[in-house]
Order: C-alpha cells, then structure tokens, then sequence
C-alpha cells in the first residue's frame, strides 16, 4: 500500500503535559481521511507535529512522509516538499501585504521545483481568478494578512492559498468552525477541486459538517492520545448518534 | 573663527549673550549643560561631543534663489522657492519651559534663525546640507503659520563630506490656531560623517493639528529632543521609526505638555536594533492642572534583530487632574513566533520571514505618512539602509505596484 | 459626587495613632561616632559589627541624600533625630513585658500570648529600637528555624550573620542604607534551614513610639535549599506633628529551589491634610535569587506615610528564577509615594510579574518607579508590568515613570500603564442598583486592588481590606 503519512508510536508534549501518547496512524496516498475525537483528544497536537510547530516536542517516534523522516526538517521544507495546513485560527500580520505574502510563497515554491518564478501580472491573474470562485472580496487580496478578517474570509484565504501553492498533503483542522452555510460551500467546493485521487486530505474536525460537501474515505478516531479506531465512512454516522465514549466498549 | 570647548561651561558662552537670547541664558544656567548622568543623556555619548575643542562655523549669507526646495548649506539658506517667505532675524519666540539644555544651547550660539513664514497652504521640502569637517554647526529654524492653513514640510539631510562635525540644529514650530502641519524628518546617517542634535520646540495652539514623523536610520550617532506645548483642544501625533545598525546609538526624547483641556496626544515609536546598536525613548507626557479632558496616548515597540543590541525604553506618565484618560504600553522583544511561523509553515525560508515581518514592522510607521510623495521617498529610505542599494529596484516592484495592477484590471 | 463627599470618603481617621505610655530610655539626639559605639555595646556587640556601623558611618558622612524620587519634603536634620530609644524594662519571658506594651499590642490586633494568637502565626515585636518580645520562637527551633531579633542573632549566630548580612544590600548601597548599617537598633532574623516548609506565617510588627526618634531596622531572611518560608510586617505610630524618620533595610537570600512570600502592611502615620507630621519612610529592600528555580514574591500594601520611598527590588541570578512584585499604594491627605521595584534578570528563563496599583486622593501624590533590566546573558528572559493608576479629585497626581532595558535578543519585556479616573458610568450604573455614592466609590477601588489583595496570605488580605475601607473612611457601608 502507498502511504503518504505513517506515523509510528508518536508521543508529544505541549509544554510539560504529554498529549499524544503512543499514536499510531497511516494515511493511504490520495484519500480523503478524517479524525474525529472529542476535544482535548489531541487532534490539534497531531496537525502541529506533522507541520513542525514550535509548540510540540516530540519526545519518542517517528512520522513519514513519502517513505522519509520529517521530523527534523524545519517547518518551511516541509512546506516546500508539499506539505499544507489550513490554520484553525489564522495569525493576523499586520503590515504584510496579503498578495506580495502569497507570491513571495507561491514563487519559492516554484524555485524550490525548478521552475521559472511568476511575474507580478501573471500571479495576480491568477489569483484573483481563483478568489473570485472562491466569493472572496477582491480587497482582501491587498489587505494585509489575514488583519481583520471575519472568520469566513480567513478560511477562505486559506483556501485560497491552498490552491495557488498545490501541495500534496492537506491538513484542513477545524475548517468548518464559525463557517457560515454560505462559507461552507465555496470552502467545500475548493477543496473538492483539487481533489484528483493524487493528493492527500487530512480533515481535523469534532462536527460532521463539512463532510456533508467532503466525502470521506476513512474515518480515524482519536482518544487520550491515540488512534482507537479506523472505519469507512459509515463511522461518522455512527458517531453522530452514540459519541465517543461507547466506542471504547465496543 | 571661534573656539568652544563645551565642557568648560557657561563661561565660555558669555560673548554670545544678546537681548534676545538672555531669555536662554538664564534658563541654560538653571538646566546646566548635561552630562553622561543627566536623565535623557544617559545612555547617549554627551561627554566626548562635549570634550572636545570645536571651531565654531559660520557661513556667511547669500542671496536666496528660486528653486523648489529650500536648501540650507551649512547653516545658510542658499534657494527657496517663490511662494515662501523666508528671512533671517534675530527676534525669537523662545519657550521658557524647555526641558532640554541643548535648546537653550542652539539658541544661544545662533544669533540670528532662518524664519519661515507661511501664510497659505503649502508642500515645502528643505534640504540641509552639510558640507564642513570637523566643526560645530549651529543654526535654527523658526517656522510660523499662519491660522487655519495646511502645511506639509519634509526634512532631509545629507553630510557625507562633514567629517566628524556636530550638527547643533533645531526648529521652533508655532501652529497657529485651526492650523494643520504635518512634519516629517527623514535622515540616515553614516558613521564617521557628522552627529546630530536636534532639540525641537512644537507649540500647538486651540484646535490646531501638527503630525510629526521622525526616521532615524543608519549606524551611526544621534539624537533628537522634542518638547510639545498642546493648547485647548489641539491634536498632536508623532511618530518616530529608528532602525539603528552598528555601533550607532540613536534615539528620541520628548516631553509632550497637555496645558489646556481637551488636547489629545498620540505617541508610537518603533525601533529596530541591530548589530550592536542603542535605541533610546525616553518619552514623558505631562498633563497639567489646567489639562482635564486630555486624552493622551503612547506606546513604543522594539524588535532586536540580534544579541548585543541594546534598547532602553522610558516611558512616563505625569499627570496632575483626574479627568483624564492616559495609557502607554512598550514592549521589547523578539519578532512574532507565531507569524513566523505562519510565514514558514507557507514555505518561505526563515531569514526571508523575518525581513517581511521587519519590513511590516517599519511600514505601519512609514504609511500613515499623508503626503504620497514623501510616504514613496521614506520607503526607498528604509529599504536603502534595510536591504543595501542593490534590491532596490526587487523592492520598488514590489510593495506598491499590486495595487496599481489591481487597479488597472478591475 | 461632590467633591466634599470625595474629600470625606477618602480622608479616614488615622485610628493607630496613640501613644504607649511606658518609660523609655532615650539618647540625646544627634549622630557621632559615640553614639554608634553606645548602641553596639547596649546590643552587646562583637567587635566586628561595631567596626561595620563605623565603616558605613564614615561612607554615609560623604554621602549626598538623593533627591530624583518625585517627592518634596522638608529638609532632613539628621543631628536632631535621637537614634536609640527602648522600653527600660528588657523582658525575659512574656511575664515580664510590660503590661502596657501587651495592651498596646492588643489594640493594634496583635497578641503576644502565644495560647491566645491565631493559629499558625509566630509574631517579633519591635518597639522603637528593640524586639520586646517573639513568639513560638522555641517551638520552630525544633525544625532547625531560626527566628529571633536581629540583635540576639549576631550574639547567637555570628557567622550566618557575617556571611549573609550585607550581602545583598551592601553596607554602602544608598545614603539611607548607609545611615541604617551605622545606626540600626532592631529587627528581624530569619533562616529556613534545607528542605524545610516553615510551618506557620513568620511575621514582624513594628511600632515607632518615642518622640523624635528615628527607626531603623533591619530584616535578613535566608532561606536554604528547597526551603519555604512566608512573612509579613506590619507597622504604624502616633500622631505627632513633627516628622519622624524611618530607613529600613531587608535582604532576602534565596537558595536553589527555595521561596520566599513577604508581605508588608504599611501603616505609619501619614501626618494631616496640610503635610505636617507623618513618618518619612526611606526603605532598601531587596531579593537576590541565587540559586537555580529560586522564588521570590515581594507584595506591598503601603496606605500611611507622608513620604514613602521603597523600591523592593528582585535579582534574579539562578537560572529559571522567579521574581514578583504586587503593590497597591493609596496616597491621601498630603501624602507622597515614590515606589516601584527593580527586576534585574541575570539567568537564562528568569522572569519576572509586577501588577502596581497607585490609588491618589485629596492632595495625594503617587509615583510608579520601575526597573526591568534585561542582561545580553539572560536568554529567554521576560518581564510583564501593569502598573494602573486611580484620581480621586482634582487636586491629586498619578505619575508612571518605568525604565525599561533590554540587552538580550531573546528575551520579552511587555509594560502597560492607564491612568484613570472613577468613571463616571460604573458609578452611575452601581448607584442606580440602589448602591450609595461613597459605597460605590469602595466597591470600585476594592475591585481595582482586587488582584493584589489576592496576593496576601489570608489574614492579612483581611487586614489590608479593613485598613483600605479604614484609609478611605466613611466610603464603605
């Protein structure tokens, strides 16, 4: 089997507290997966480990993406090797403007493949084409990042920015949280866009909202640090009307 | 040709002494001439500018051009453009309540000031060039409004060739009622050229409105001190962007007056250190008695870019009246670990993170600028020192000309 | 609210302020070599303390005294000041103390009959120059702590005394520290011995009484490795209308692993409307965290004095050590207060807490002074400062003058100042409830001390809340 992330016996803190305890987990290539658990299982601290946030410290373990240790590469090679997360709670950087922020982005990305850099035209018309699907603002584009966005305009510059930097592995945590219907769809419909059966999804949710427009192919539980089960899609459903702590049980 | 050696006192002073700096004299004695202890000057190199045996320059006058800049060379004003009245005298409206001892100093060892009068809305942009080494140069600026115009004055220096010399300027700005300035200085210096001090007196009269803009850029020595008189109801903004590099210790001093009510104050200083360099505030707001209503604002930033770098933050409150709402807040420290880490989880390297947080940090001073003009010239400033001359033309291309693209296509 | 109303609720009768009558003996006033003498034999001194008094004398003599605290005062006459006074009779057990000073300290609240005291407190009470008596001393022993007067301890335990005395603040730091090592009479000593969590609050109370006399104690705490210890003083006078000089010195040493908690209620006579009498209150304090993970949180309620000067002050030497500092300050009638601290971050990850609350009534004039001082050594330093200022009425000042200095590139320092006034709207909208202005008022100035008194141990807080409502008399239902 093709995996795009193995990871194996992962234990992480946040600060002095141990998070993940021992988790085990496989993400078959080109598949949508979904974690599900309740809060404070450790779904964030997951996400965090596999983008190298400066938050966790990974005391035992090992996660492989595309068959190689990332473990020490800073956070920005494992971008570059194509790595994306979708932020639950967007940083605000005032100052920055939002399209000079995605270009300097897009066009390392490019050098770091070999290819030509885009030009400020090219870039833009680019851009704005795909904010435009995506119901963004066109100002949004030349506001500074992310600085006083509404919720929705923050998931969708996200999205946004996912689709200009074309990764390989997505990791979208809680991107359905505070989204309105309206918010939901445009997000929904990016995302199934560059849905090709190549690339790797990683939807981090408690609520099973966005996977009404998100079709899942594996359901993984997690629970006090671990991964306690893995199903098809009919988990979810089955989750919605018993919760998590019959799982256990069963 | 006279010689001075500061450090020697007031007496050396007393051929100086007219009618109209006497005003000066007195309040010089009772401040006396600062030292490496005095409060302000501490953290600033006084005593070896003050050791030394300076020849005194003088310039001798020449008649004024028409140009569009106001050039003044080494003390002289050489060009003016048409529409500015500008004269020479030896009348001066001194403030008696000054907290610096180097403005009484500059008045002192200028017998007569450079006085613009403005009586209309105006741009005007002086240049001041200094062309001497190894001298003490002392003039001043007196600029008076007139009510209720508009003006926007920017300030430029440039002294590559005034080796070691120690520039003693100032101004005296005088907003007349329902008058609007906005003030903007812009110097970058470079070790071993001249060291400045510039003691600065801004009296804003009811209902008038002075923004003030400092950039203090480069590696080498300065300080500028700043007192402001706010009247009922007036509006004082200032902003100051340091980024000191080297062995450059550089900084402001301000005391920012409220004597009448309902005057607002609003203070922001952001300061980047680098290499070994000194950042100075030092920044009072005093709200007298007679100051109920104020509303009085201050904060300052700094972001050292590396370990020996130095900052040292004083910002102060003085308040007399309860019917006031004053706050400051100052923060010293590194760049944001979770923008940086935004920036990188998109796969920009580390290094180029930074310089886009730094730039961001800069630009928020740099932008509130009104006048678009200057706002471009103070960037290519910033950029100049911030990335060196050769991505300057990477740069240009780069911060304003999406939005003209933008523009175009929508 | 109309300003007699303010006036009224902010200008509490000073009710510590009657005198112990008991006979005193007193030295004539004035400050000389003999007099430094005297006093190190009536404390039956070792020789070398004597020669440590006479060194710090002969540094204070050149010494100038400072003047760049916000403060103005009446010239000090250090030769009119008398610098020993003590009760006569010098008790050996709780019997044999005078019966009046027991009354006396009953009516400031405290009892010094061990049986009657509440539980898990041990008391030193100093009276003028001497300790007339400590409680539960005995009974501490038994764990290795050592708590008794400064005086017996450099009899009993001369070589603590000498290592650690002067250690932190040395004999010639500052002109007040100087004039307190030449002449200080009392105080207390503390030291915790390793490992050990001294099992009750340690407290000192102290009572200037005679006239004309200066105070000056001095306090060293040490607390060893791993060690715990929490002290609180209390202090206050009677009302003369003369000024009275107190300089206080305290040091506290802090071991690996060790805490101190030190509280102080501050309630010297802070003199009348028009700034006569009161105490003038020059006080050194200061921590030094030696070893790594050390703790030290200094928390202040200083409500009397007409000048107070005091700057407890946190260096944070051992790696990860701990520095805090949380004062609330009320200055009313004509009183000034310059106070702040000074937090100087030696060790990687050190940091360091001040929440400084400045409450200015009537004529009251109150200064925040702070230092933050970050060394290029001190990687993962940082400092957060609140320091909030209250007006109550036109004719008061609030004044915030924080130095901040940072030298490490790793390091944070955060400071945030307001300055306010009682709103107008809370006010209305607590009186509109059915709440009283002068209620309101309290109500509003409890809750902006609120996160200070928190700070205290449990009694105290009680004791600093009655003597804020006591301060602010008449505001309080």
């Amino acid at each position: 089997m093709n995996n795009m992330i193995e990871i194996k016996n992962l234990h992480v803190d946040i600060g002095d507290k141990s998070i993940l305890k021992g988790l085990n987990l496989s993400l078959e290539a080109g598949k949508v997966h979904v974690i599900m658990g309740p809060n404070g299982a450790g779904k964030s601290t997951l996400s965090k480990a596999i983008v190298g946030h400066y938050d966790v410290s990974v005391k035992e373990g090992e996660i492989l993406y595309k068959g190689k240790s990332i473990l020490e590469e800073a956070p920005e090679v494992r971008a570059l090797n194509g790595i994306f997360m979708s932020f639950q709670n967007p940083v605000e950087v005032p100052g920055v403007n939002n399209a000079y922020f995605l270009r300097t982005a897009v066009n390392a990305k490019r050098v770091f493949e070999g290819k030509e850099e885009l030009n400020a035209a090219e870039f833009l018309r680019a851009s704005k084409n795909i904010a435009k699907e995506l119901g963004m603002k066109p100002e949004l584009i030349n506001r500074s990042l992310n600085e006083g966005f509404s919720g929705g305009e923050k998931k969708r510059n996200e999205t946004l920015q996912m689709l200009m930097l074309e990764p390989d592995f997505i990791i979208l945590d809680e991107i359905d949280s505070g989204l309105d219907i309206d918010a939901l769809r445009a997000v929904s419909e990016g995302i199934n866009t560059i849905k090709d059966g190549k690339r790797t999804f990683l939807i981090i949710t408690h609520y099973s909202r966005i996977l009404e427009y998100v079709e899942p192919d594996f359901v993984h539980v997690l629970k006090d640090g671990k991964i306690i089960k893995t199903a098809g899609p009919e988990l979810v459903a089955e989750l919605e009307e018993k919760g998590y702590t019959t799982l256990e049980e069963s | 040709m006279q010689i001075l050696t500061l450090k020697e006192g007031l007496e050396t002073l007393q051929s100086f002494q007219t009618k109209e700096t006497a005003t000066a004299f007195s309040r010089l004695a009772e401040l006396t001439l600062p030292t490496k202890k005095t409060e302000g000057y501490r953290y600033f190199d006084i005593d070896t500018l003050f050791s030394k045996k300076w020849q005194l320059y003088r310039a001798k006058k020449v008649e004024i051009s028409v140009s569009d800049i106001v050039e003044i060379v080494d003390g002289i004003v050489v060009s003016a453009p048409k529409e500015v009245l500008v004269s020479y005298s030896t009348k001066r409206d001194i403030d008696t309540e000054h907290f610096d001892a180097l403005y009484y100093l500059g008045h002192i060892l200028s017998p007569e000031v450079i006085q613009l009068d403005c009586k209309s809305d105006a741009k005007i942009k002086i240049v001041h060039r200094f062309t001497q080494a190894s001298v003490l140069l002392a003039y001043r600026l007196q600029i008076q409004t007139s009510p209720n115009i508009s003006l926007h004055i920017a300030e430029s220096f440039e002294g590559c060739d005034a080796k070691d010399t120690f520039v003693l300027y100032g101004y005296d700005l005088h907003v007349q009622r329902d008058a609007r300035v906005e003030m903007i200085k812009d110097e970058t210096l470079i070790e071993g050229s001249y060291t400045p001090i510039y003691s600065n007196f801004i009296e804003l009269e009811a209902q008038s409105v002075a923004n003030i803009f400092s950039f203090d850029f480069g590696n080498a020595d300065g300080l500028q001190l700043l007192k402001a008189k706010l009247e009922e109801n007036s509006t004082f903004n200032a902003k100051h962007l340091l980024y000191a590099q080297g062995n450059g210790k550089r900084g402001t001093i301000s005391h920012i007056v409220h004597t009448q009510k309902n005057a607002k104050s609003f203070q922001m200083a952001k300061n980047i250190l680098q290499d070994k360099a000194k950042g100075i505030f030092d920044a009072l707001i005093k709200i007298e008695k007679e100051g109920g209503g104020t509303k009085a604002y201050q904060n300052s930033q700094a972001v050292l870019l590396n370990d020996g770098a130095y900052m040292v933050s004083k910002p102060q409150l003085e308040i007399y009246i309860d019917d006031v709402e004053a706050s400051h807040g100052s923060s010293i420290g590194e760049l944001d670990e979770e923008q940086l880490f935004y920036l990188r989880s998109r796969g920009i390297p580390l290094q180029e993170a930074k310089k886009i947080l730094i730039l961001a940090f800069a630009n928020e001073i740099i932008d509130a600028i009104e006048e678009k003009e200057i706002q471009e010239s103070v960037h290519i400033s910033f950029e100049n020192v911030y990335y060196g001359q050769s991505q300057l033309e990477c740069m240009l291309s780069c911060h304003n000309c999406s939005d003209t693209i933008i523009g175009e296509q929508s | 609210m109309a300003q007699e109303e303010i006036n009224k609720a902010v200008s509490g009768e000073y009710k510590l302020g009657f005198e112990i009558d008991i006979d005193e003996e007193t030295v004539p006033p004035g400050l000389n070599e003999s007099i430094i003498r005297f006093i190190s034999k009536k404390k039956k001194e070792p020789q070398w303390m004597a020669e440590w008094r006479l060194q710090a004398y002969e540094k204070w003599q050149k010494m100038q005294e400072p003047h760049w605290a916000h403060i103005h005062y009446e010239p000090i006459d250090y030769q009119s000041i008398s610098y020993f006074s003590a009760p006569k009779q010098t008790p050996e057990n709780l019997d044999e103390v005078d019966p009046k000073i027991l009354e006396a300290y009953k009516k400031l609240g405290i009892s010094l009959e061990e049986q009657k005291q509440l539980q898990g407190i041990a008391v030193d009470a100093v009276v003028d120059s001497v300790s007339v008596k400590t409680t539960f001393s005995d009974e501490l022993k038994k764990q290795g702590i050592i708590f008794c007067s400064i005086s017996e301890a450099i009899q009993d335990y001369p070589e603590l005394i000498q290592k650690y005395m002067f250690s932190v603040v040395p004999k010639t730091d500052n002109y007040f520290a100087a004039l307190n090592a030449a002449v200080f009479t009392d105080g207390t000593f503390v030291y915790i011995p390793k490992g050990v969590r001294c099992p009750m609050e340690l407290s000192t109370y102290f009572r200037i009484n005679a006239l004309n006399t200066g105070q000056f104690e001095r306090t060293l705490i040490v607390a060893d490795e791993g060690s715990y210890v929490s002290y609180n003083e209390g202090c206050s006078a009677p009302m003369r209308d003369e000024s009275q000089l107190h300089a206080a010195v305290v040091e506290l040493i802090i071991m690996k692993d060790a805490e101190i908690k030190y509280s102080t209620i501050q309630n010297w006579y802070p003199g009348d409307i028009n700034g006569k009498g009161g105490i003038y209150n020059f006080v050194t304090k200061r921590a030094l965290c030696k070893g790594d993970n050390s703790k030290v949180s200094w928390t202040q309620v200083e409500t009397g004095s007409a000048i107070t000067w005091k700057y407890p002050s946190c260096i944070l030497q051992g790696d990860n050590s701990v520095g805090e500092f949380y004062s609330v300050a009320v200055t009313t009638l004509a009183q000034q207060a310059d106070t702040g601290t000074k937090m100087i971050h030696l060790g990687t990850n050190t940091s360091s807490t001040i929440i400084s609350k400045g409450i200015s009534a009537m004529k009251g004039q109150n200064s925040y002074r702070g230092l933050v001082k970050i060394a290029a050594k001190a990687e993962g330093a940082h400092n957060y400062s609140e320091c909030d200022s209250l007006l109550i009425g036109s004719e008061c000042g609030a004044h915030t003058f924080p130095y901040l200095e940072d030298k490490s590139s790793h390091a944070k320092i955060e400071h945030e100042a307001t300055t306010t006034k009682i709103s107008d709207e809370q006010l209305f909208y607590l009186r509109q409830r059915g709440v009283s202005e002068e209620d309101a008022v309290s109500m509003i100035v409890h809750g902006f001390c609120k996160e200070v008194f928190s700070k205290l141990p449990m009694e105290y807080a009680v004791e600093a809340k009655a003597l804020l409502e006591l301060t602010l008399e008449g505001s309080v239902g």
